[in-house]
């Protein structure tokens, strides 16, 4: 539309005679131009990181013009918005969203396959696209997506507490049971002090990170069957147990593991490393506050689930696909994705950027914070989609039966066999 | 609401037919065209909406998806075995017969209280109309400080009395209870300001003329007098409560989001659930359905059952 209409202009120009050079030359700089729309959910991480990478990637790419239509403020909503657009039309070409909803995007005709556009790109290893980094989206048999912004479950903890209770901070505990050990002697500080909190409410990630550290899956290769309810399952729920039987874990609602771990109150947190920048907010100088790598379960088959935003291409117009794939070529590459880093604390989603220390090397040494989720990248494996209609849906019925547990209603057994009945009826039958 | 569309639709035609010889068409097209906004608004955000909703409930249709199917009553034969449907009608009506009574009587005794008081009428009344006015998210933050297991001052002073300390939001058999109270607080300010409308209307020689019949005691004052007149305001407030209890959903979704294990599951967040967070339209066009057949239910016993009993006249 808007080649047509500068040529257009131009042509008037040209027939005005009179056009100086300063008039003409822009014209024609802008007569290349393919301008393209972006979206992008949760400006408050963000916002510093998508306008980072949008200056590098203009000054490098003149000829693409992207223009980013309101951020929505969550991933909830950002879906919402693509399908809202998808039956009404006006959809941006190029939208971030949640890993674990490109299976949806592609499921429903929304995403672009990437294939053909990676395929020219010759070998993507060049790239820093590494077999695993593609991995997190491909989902429905086809590249539904890039990776832009990874995270994976870390361990925060609280060092004041440490010493409190004669623990030492620089040996955190690399296996659960030694988790556990520590919560008990800190709960005994009293004073309504507690020891451990792994954030299983929510949704499936955290669950599946213990699944995933058994070297377990949710369904099985086919996706016909449940696959979480074997030996794997069953020692995941059993540990989760164990956090509330021995390590005392409370049944925190909401938001209320954070107020308590800002407030000093609790020792040991779980949860995703997307939260480190706000979290060290929170904390301020109230204590010391560390971060490191999750505790290792299995160490030959362990893997973590991974969270964060993928770059998908929604138009269908070659002309303006082929601009976007710059785009989130840029946002991924090696260059764009240190930016992203810089900005949000993300895990980096380029092999090379990760590899190099030129792109990240000085940022870590300033934000050890920030390390710990980059030392697990080996172990990241996608935050499995379930398929079909209910897939968002099965994530809850996992979490409501997690909550027996917690509660200690039900012995991880029972809770077991009922999920995977549960989960069976909302999986497609093929 | 129906109800109302019906009667402004046919009334006035058969009005202006009685009326056409001496008042004429003028006259009638003035009404029509001064009635013409809120009909238009009616049809465009109320009837078109609910017609639309109807339609989807006996389909498929998935936010989002190209196409969908009609597959009849399958929507419904779903919630009858969909434990979080169940669960989130139990807990509205567990939270709704909680919360209505309470924050009706409490309602009252403080607007009664603060009538018979002479002095700080205008400030009690500011006071307890406060949490009507503020912003139910941004107090229900506060909520959650204050009921926090760990750090809520709350538990601090039960802990230091040596009591027990319960995980107000987080364990299901305090979640509701948790959430009731705070919906009473909420409602409480608003029936209290409605009470005391009611209680000024009251002619104070009605109460002169019991006092010469021999009713002596407060209490009888308030049972003989004040109870049978405040009737239409009992009413009136009843029914604002109940609709306000069933369509509870901000502090559910801020506090718990339903949990844990859907102990504080409420029909409005399953329907939001179910519709932006599933994307399933169909099936939540269905429990929307049922949320609406409840509360026209509620009111028609309300309006034909009670309204008979207090208007006197």
């Amino acid at each position: 539309m808007s080649i047509e209409m500068n040529i257009t202009r131009r042509h008037t120009l040209a027939l005005l005679g009179g056009a100086s050079a300063g008039l003409f030359m822009p014209a024609i700089a802008r007569a290349n131009v393919t301008e393209i729309s972006a979206h992008y959910s949760m400006p408050a991480i963000f916002q510093p990181a998508q306008e980072a990478v949008l200056a590098a990637f203009s000054a490098k790419h003149p000829e693409v013009k992207v223009t980013y239509v309101n951020p929505t403020p969550t991933y909830e909503d950002g879906a919402q918005l693509l399908l809202r657009n998808a039956t009404t039309g006006n959809m941006p070409d190029v939208s971030f969203q949640g890993l674990n909803r490109l299976r949806m995007f592609a499921e429903r005709g929304i995403a672009v396959d990437l294939t053909p556009m990676l395929a020219q790109l010759g070998d993507p290893v060049e790239f820093g696209y590494s077999k695993p980094i593609l991995g997190l989206g491909f989902h429905g048999g086809m590249q539904a997506g890039l990776a832009f912004a990874t995270s994976n479950p870390i361990s925060y903890y609280n060092v004041d507490l440490f010493k409190k209770a004669g623990l030492n901070p620089d040996a955190f505990p690399t296996t659960w049971d030694g988790v556990i050990e520590n919560a008990q002697k800190i709960r005994a500080l009293g004073n309504g002090v507690d020891g451990m909190f792994f954030r299983w409410p929510g949704d499936d990630w955290m669950f599946s990170a213990l699944l995933y550290g058994h070297g377990g899956r949710m369904l099985n290769e086919a996706e016909t069957e449940v696959a979480f309810n074997g030996a794997e399952g069953l020692a995941a729920l059993t540990l989760l147990d164990r956090f509330v039987k021995e390590g005392g874990m409370p049944n925190y609602a909401g938001t209320a593991d954070l107020q308590a771990f800002a407030a000093g109150q609790l020792g040991m947190m779980f949860r995703t490393t997307a939260q480190v920048r706000s979290i060290a907010n929170s904390v301020g100088t109230n204590f010391e506050l560390r971060t490191t790598t999750l505790p290792v379960i299995d160490p030959v088959k362990g893997r973590l689930p991974t969270g964060g935003a993928g770059a998908m291409i929604t138009t269908k117009d070659a002309a303006r696909q082929e601009a976007a794939f710059k785009f989130i070529k840029f946002a991924t590459s090696a260059e764009g994705t240190a930016l992203m880093a810089q900005n949000t604390g993300y895990v980096p989603c380029n092999q090379i950027a990760i590899d190099d220390p030129q792109y990240l090397g000085e940022f870590y040494a300033q934000n050890p914070l920030f390390q710990a989720a980059t030392k697990q990248v080996h172990l990241m494996q996608p935050w499995y989609a379930f398929p079909g209609q209910n897939s968002v849906r099965v994530t809850q019925v996992m979490v409501d039966n997690l909550a027996r547990i917690i509660e200690q209603k039900a012995t991880p057994e029972v809770v077991l066999a009922d999920m995977a009945t549960e989960v069976s009826k909302l999986i497609p039958r093929k | 609401m129906a109800d109302l569309a019906l009667t402004s639709g046919t009334a006035m035609p058969r009005e202006g037919v009685a009326a056409r010889q001496t008042r004429g068409f003028g006259t009638i097209l003035v009404a029509w065209m001064l009635m013409l906004p809120a009909i238009v608004t009616y049809v465009l955000m109320i009837l078109l909406p609910l017609v639309v909703v109807l339609a989807l409930a006996f389909t498929d249709y998935e936010f989002g998806a190209p196409g969908f199917r009609f597959i009849g009553l399958d929507n419904f034969a779903e919630m009858l075995g969909d434990r979080t449907f169940g669960a989130s009608i139990r807990n509205t009506l567990v939270y709704s017969l909680f919360v209505v009574p309470l924050s009706i009587g409490i309602a009252l005794l403080l607007a009664v209280l603060i009538e018979a008081g002479a002095r700080g009428r205008a400030f009690f009344r500011a006071v307890f109309f406060l949490p009507v006015v503020s912003l139910t998210v941004a107090m229900a933050t506060a909520w959650q400080y204050l009921l926090h297991p760990s750090i809520g001052p709350l538990n601090a002073v039960l802990r230091d009395l040596g009591l027990g300390t319960p995980n107000w939001l987080g364990a299901s058999e305090w979640v509701l209870v948790s959430l009731g109270f705070i919906g009473v607080w909420e409602n409480v300010g608003f029936n209290l300001v409605l009470f005391l409308a009611g209680l000024t209307a009251i002619p104070r020689d009605l109460y002169a003329a019991a006092e010469i019949d021999g009713v002596r005691s407060g209490w009888s004052k308030f049972w003989l007098v004040t109870w049978p007149m405040l009737g239409p305001t009992l009413l009136f407030v009843l029914i604002i409560t109940m609709t306000r209890a069933i369509r509870v959903f901000d502090t559910v979704q801020t506090l718990t989001q339903g949990g844990p294990n859907n102990a504080s599951e409420v029909l409005l967040r399953t329907i939001y659930q179910e519709a932006f967070h599933y994307f399933r339209f169909g099936y939540s066009a269905a429990v929307t359905l049922v949320f609406l057949a409840i509360v026209l239910a509620l009111m028609l016993v309300q309006t034909r059952l009670i309204d008979r009993r207090v208007h006197y006249g």
